[in-house]
């Protein structure tokens, strides 16, 4: 079993150990778990399937970072192995489904959010219990909270995946579906149109209005969520594992969460983003009974209630009895992002080119003053553009997925 | 005396050689063949030159290509800094293995560790420009990784402070295996410090200049991915891309070793054409020696 996850989910490691052990001895088989880089987490699994060479169990990001493997064969669809009603339970996200099979099961809960310091919201004269829900307040918070000394927004840049969060934030504002963006990636929607290159020239003007850190294009991502840990930055973007860290730093009272506010005029604007980590299994795995059964053991109500007790991350698994939850803004993650009424993480569509080409130069040069929004929009053309002419193969297996998210 | 088939050399030489075969004669044709089709995990159809046409018309390339150029630059820096430093030394300075030790010290350092240390160093608001603020040289406290101006520059000279060791203790080690008594007869004959390094001293080291300048050259062309990977991956905004960076984004993140076997078909070849007149050169000049 190849795996990640103890990268952002610390002591993810120990409760692995642990269930592989129970499972070893209720069953008598060996399950050996690997934990893989980050950078190499997908192309590892597609290099190793290529050469016949697999894990039984593979480590799966949702969205594009697993189906392009589904497409290429490499990964088993799971509806003949595992049961219908925890394949659904699992809460793996309609990016899992390609032809009408699901692909992944969902691990641990990753909602993507927002969040804010109280404690500078209340100082700044901001309600904290009730964050801004539209652009002209969050821009008069990040205002008023400038005022007060405080650095409105904090981020890092330098590495890219909080470029990518900006983007799929707030792409999905101006969508009524996951499939729209799959149309944006594809050119069956055009980038040029103001439409879709808003988001960039949102981020273009908080940081000419001075609502962002001064470097935010020096630091990585991480670094960029610790100035919000540290009390130097009154808002940041971040991911659900990160909440319970941040909470500690600045104390568990201190820290609330809120969907980003709206600008757009899309059905997704405004809803809170729900994403997984999750697993699935080889198509060259010989054991894919044992595999299957062990991806059902780690679903047992009482190793889903241990994910929780032992780690405190949010199980992916629907089944799971949230009331357990004592903390308050851990308890609106969970009822809001994970079970309200939410969208699906669209940045997991993106392909890497666009990522590596568009996502990363475009934010980049947006904070270094090189782009506005509208060249941000056309530099996206092009590379969309550049990836249908490199990608013809794909851009059919593309298209049948933007349809299938439009149901 | 022993006498043996004329074949029996070539047979003890057949291990090495379908050694050095298959490490690298095996993975050249794998890259060539690569590079003309679409591959999809482990094999994929003939596409011709469309790789290739791809590439080369692919502005980033092109970006990346003059990112190598300009790091080029930095040969020169490196060869002046590396003879100074080792003619420096040679006059044995007091504590000279002392300051000799510390300036190879980065070159034994891994890049990572150097990359993370720096990119760190170099933030806006890192440890250097905190200094500079501190000083009173707040005008210079620049975003030395994240200006789109300043970030290549950033890291070539990060690429200097740690390569330069290199050709120091390169050129040492050959001054030291040199006849004093000429540097000395030239010293009695009242040539002095500049006169002795320019006359007498750097002429004696043709060869190894050469060959540092070529090793440099392959370095600035094919070994600084660590550095770009660490400090800036590419950024702000591709502003420090190189071949090896389009290569590797290619290869590991865009799923498409077709066109990244292009990339590296491209850079082989590119290499190989400036590297290939410089041993010529140099061996030209070897037989001018000679005779």
């Amino acid at each position: 079993m190849s795996w990640w996850g103890e990268q952002e989910a610390p002591g993810l490691e120990n409760w692995l150990k642990g269930s592989i052990a129970l499972f070893e001895k209720e069953t008598g088989h060996k399950v050996i778990p690997t934990l893989q880089d980050t950078t190499v987490v997908v192309s590892e699994f597609q290099t190793a399937s290529a050469a016949n060479n697999a894990p039984d169990i593979q480590y799966l990001w949702n969205g594009i970072y697993h189906m392009e493997s589904v497409w290429l064969g490499y990964v088993e669809p799971l509806n003949d192995w595992i049961p219908e009603e925890l394949l659904k339970a699992s809460n793996a996200t309609s990016l899992s489904i390609f032809g009408g099979k699901q692909y992944r099961l969902g691990w641990y809960a990753v909602p993507y959010m927002w969040a804010y310091n109280k404690e500078m919201f209340d100082r700044a004269g901001l309600n904290a219990d009730q964050p801004p829900k539209t652009w002209d307040e969050f821009l008069n918070a990040c205002d008023r909270l400038k005022a007060s000394g405080v650095i409105p927004v904090v981020g890092g840049l330098k590495d890219g995946p909080w470029g990518e969060w900006f983007l799929g934030h707030s792409l999905t504002q101006n969508l009524d579906s996951a499939g729209e963006a799959i149309d944006l990636f594809i050119g069956a929607r055009d980038w040029r149109d103001p439409l879709h290159w808003e988001p960039w020239a949102r981020l273009e003007a908080l940081w000419k209005a001075g609502y962002l850190n001064d470097d935010l294009n020096s630091i990585d991502l991480y670094p960029g969520i610790d100035l919000f840990g540290a009390g130097k930055g009154a808002i940041t973007i971040i991911v659900g594992p990160l909440v319970p860290k941040m909470q500690s730093l600045l104390g568990a009272d201190k820290v609330g969460v809120m969907v980003m506010p709206v600008f757009g005029k899309g059905k997704m604007a405004g809803k809170p983003l729900a994403d997984t980590q999750g697993l699935g299994i080889s198509s060259q795995s010989k054991h894919k009974r044992i595999a299957a059964d062990f991806l059902i053991f780690l679903n047992r109500p009482e190793r889903v209630s241990a994910l929780w007790e032992q780690v405190k991350q949010l199980p992916a698994n629907a089944n799971w009895d949230g009331s357990v939850i004592t903390d308050p803004v851990i308890k609106q993650i969970w009822q809001e992002w994970m079970h309200g009424d939410n969208v699906p993480y669209v940045s997991n569509l993106m392909p890497t080119l666009f990522w590596t080409d568009a996502m990363f130069v475009n934010s980049q040069k947006i904070i270094a003053g090189e782009y506005n929004g509208e060249q941000a929009g056309q530099n996206a053309y092009e590379v969309t553009q550049k990836w249908i002419a490199q990608n013809p193969d794909m851009v059919e297996k593309y298209r049948q997925w933007a349809t299938e998210l439009k149901l | 005396m022993l006498r043996t088939s004329r074949f029996v050399p070539y047979l003890y030489l057949t291990p090495a050689a379908l050694l050095l075969a298959f490490t690298f004669g095996y993975p050249l044709i794998a890259i060539f063949d690569f590079s003309v089709r679409r591959i999809r995990g482990a094999s994929g159809p003939f596409v011709g030159l469309e790789n290739y046409r791809q590439v080369l018309n692919d502005s980033v390339f092109h970006l990346s290509v003059a990112h190598n150029a300009q790091l080029l630059l930095a040969v020169p820096i490196l060869l002046g800094i590396g003879l100074l430093l080792a003619i420096l030394l040679y006059e044995r300075p007091r504590f000279w293995p002392l300051y000799r030790t510390l300036l190879f010290l980065p070159y034994i350092l891994a890049v990572p560790l150097i990359g993370v240390v720096f990119s760190n160093m170099l933030q806006l608001n890192g440890v250097i420009n905190e200094i500079l603020r501190a000083i009173g040289l707040r005008a210079l406290a620049l975003d030395w990784l994240g200006s789109a101006g300043l970030a290549l520059w950033s890291v070539m000279g990060v690429i200097i402070w740690r390569e330069v060791g290199f050709g120091m203790t390169l050129f040492l080690a050959r001054l030291q295996s040199l006849n004093e008594e000429v540097t000395e007869a030239a010293r009695i004959d009242g040539a002095n410090w500049w006169q002795r390094a320019i006359y007498v001293t750097i002429p004696q080291l043709r060869g190894v200049i050469e060959f540092y300048i070529v090793v440099s050259i392959i370095t600035m062309l094919a070994w600084v991915f660590s550095y770009v990977y660490v400090m800036t991956r590419g950024g702000p905004g591709n502003a420090t891309i190189v071949i090896e960076m389009y290569l590797y984004n290619f290869a590991f993140r865009n799923a498409l070793p077709g066109v990244a076997s292009a990339v590296a078909v491209i850079l082989f070849l590119f290499t190989l054409a400036l590297t290939i007149p410089l041993f010529r050169l140099r061996a030209q000049a070897l037989e001018e020696d000679r005779t």
